[in-house]
């Protein structure tokens, strides 16, 4: 079986007006929107710009809006947006490249602003709950077994494009550098680090600007939580903050 | 970033806020369903006043509505995406009109006080 | 960072109102705005009528007889419904910021909004019928 779509896409090049070109394409029933988007590409115009690679949500690489709604389109079921046209439009508060792709530095440039790194320390245990080990592996030597995970956040700019406070004030740094800041300092004991990165954190437009929508946790297609963990960081300021006025 | 100050606005935001919900619910209570008619009169506003605690209370509100109410205008102006030489026209432009807020309320408070004769209106003089 | 958002570079306030999404959220970030600048506004209109105290019960009695009929009273229950929308979504916000009920954010939202209701419906029979 197969599913008839049209897809509606914005199209932008630079020092052009921006447009919303159709392309009608046949997907098989199990196809992702990132399917059909190829299609069209490979069918109708080499010239649409996209951006993927590993077509299983674990790059971000290929995040979009569909319909409206930040969605990474390897993972979107074209069967979801039944009824014929789904709106494909590229990320919001991020400079336009061309078409679908967007410019992502200023997202990797926060995320590296904690020196934040995707892989995570080698780990016995994930939250403070051991990890169940892969079944048939000796328990006994189990625990020397070094894991090697990556962080949740695939760095796809989703949450980015969904927050509401982004669009508003160019300056905030953002969910994903924010969750990012709080990964990290999750990850360190040392006080030094720990002070560095509150600091880092506690800015006009940093922990302190996000509005409360919660959006980007909503948004977030891998459990990331960032609305979380800046409201995590506020916590952990305030709480410097009662400690340092009551000791003086 | 070395330089970088930390920022206070949210948790003063949320101090006054906080005693916000206990100042408005008592304002309101006390001049919307507690007063006959559901405002008091002239005479009725002087006797209210005649309370030192009231008046403290009113003016603790006066305070606490105003830093409010200009952090909530400054977090709402710097969301149009302003400049930092706009950001700081906006932050000195709550802080002159959020002290002429206030004196106007102490002034106002005084002002009423002296055309009725209430006992407090010592206070002022 | 550079904002790539063609359609809001003319009206850039209409930013604050991301009506994508009709999430809890967003909702109660939308309309803590809408009555934070209501509530602003009515502020200063407050502070300008009560300068009428200032002139004596010439000044303000005439004002109290417009400010007890129901027209003038429907126009409170508004200012009420605003309080408390604001007042209440905001301790919302102050405490997930403190660090409570920030995994429950949507349940406490609601259930705020539900207490709200409930003072709102009584505010108002008090007001009419009290």
């Amino acid at each position: 079986m197969s599913l008839q779509v049209t897809l509606k896409i914005l199209r932008s090049r630079p020092h052009q007006e921006q447009r919303y070109d159709t392309f009608d394409v046949t997907v098989p029933d199990a196809a992702n929107v990132l399917d059909a988007i190829e299609q069209a590409w490979a069918h109708h115009d080499r010239d649409l710009m996209f951006r993927h690679a590993c077509h299983h949500a674990s790059c971000g690489t290929c995040a979009v809006r569909i319909n409206g709604r930040e969605k990474l389109p390897c993972i979107a079921p074209v069967k979801d947006y039944d009824g014929g046209e789904i709106k494909i439009e590229p990320l919001r508060n991020f400079p336009i490249v061309g078409d679908l792709v967007v410019d992502v530095a200023p997202f990797f440039q926060n995320q590296e602003a904690s020196d934040f790194i995707i892989t995570r320390p080698t780990e016995n245990e994930l939250d403070g709950k051991a990890i169940a080990h892969t079944q048939g592996l000796d328990p006994e030597s189990a625990p020397t077994v070094p894991f090697n995970r990556f962080e949740n956040c695939v760095e796809c700019g989703i949450c980015l494009s969904a927050c509401p406070t982004m669009s508003a004030d160019y300056k905030f740094f953002g969910p994903a550098g924010l969750a990012a800041i709080k990964r990290q300092l999750d990850k360190t004991t040392d006080a030094n680090e720990r002070e560095k990165l509150l600091h880092l954190a506690d800015d006009e437009h940093g922990v302190w600007r996000c509005h409360s929508a919660w959006e980007c946790t909503e948004a977030c297609p891998q459990s990331v939580f960032p609305a979380e963990s800046i409201m995590a960081l506020r916590k952990e300021i305030n709480a410097q903050r009662f400690k340092k006025f009551f000791r003086l | 970033m070395k330089n970088k100050k930390s920022s206070w606005g949210w948790f003063w935001q949320s101090v006054t806020g906080i005693l916000l919900i206990l100042l408005v619910g008592l304002h309101m209570i006390a001049h919307h369903f507690v007063a006959e008619g559901g405002i008091r009169d002239f005479q009725q506003v002087i006797a209210y006043l005649s309370n030192p605690i009231i008046i403290l209370t009113e003016l603790a509100f006066l305070i606490s509505v105003t830093v409010h109410a200009m952090l909530g205008m400054r977090s709402i102006l710097f969301d149009l995406g302003l400049s930092p030489q706009w950001e700081r026209v906006v932050t000195y432009g709550v802080v002159v009109i959020g002290g002429l807020t206030v004196l106007y309320g102490f002034w106002l408070t005084y002002a009423i006080l002296a055309q009725g004769s209430a006992p407090t209106a010592f206070l002022f003089r | 960072m550079n904002l790539y958002r063609p359609e809001l570079k003319r009206f850039r306030f209409l930013r604050w109102f991301d009506f994508r999404s009709w999430r809890l959220g967003m909702l109660a970030y939308i309309l803590n705005r809408v009555t934070a600048i209501g509530l602003v506004v009515y502020l200063y209109l407050h502070l300008a009528v009560l300068f009428l105290l200032a002139q004596g019960p010439s000044g303000w009695d005439p004002f109290i007889q417009i400010a007890r009929t129901p027209w003038f009273l429907m126009l409170d229950v508004i200012l009420l419904a605003g309080l408390l929308i604001h007042g209440l979504n905001g301790l919302r916000v102050a405490l997930t910021g403190f660090g409570y009920g920030v995994r429950s954010q949507k349940p406490l939202f609601i259930a705020l909004m539900i207490f709200a209701a409930i003072v709102l419906a009584v505010g108002v029979f008090k007001m009419f019928m009290g």
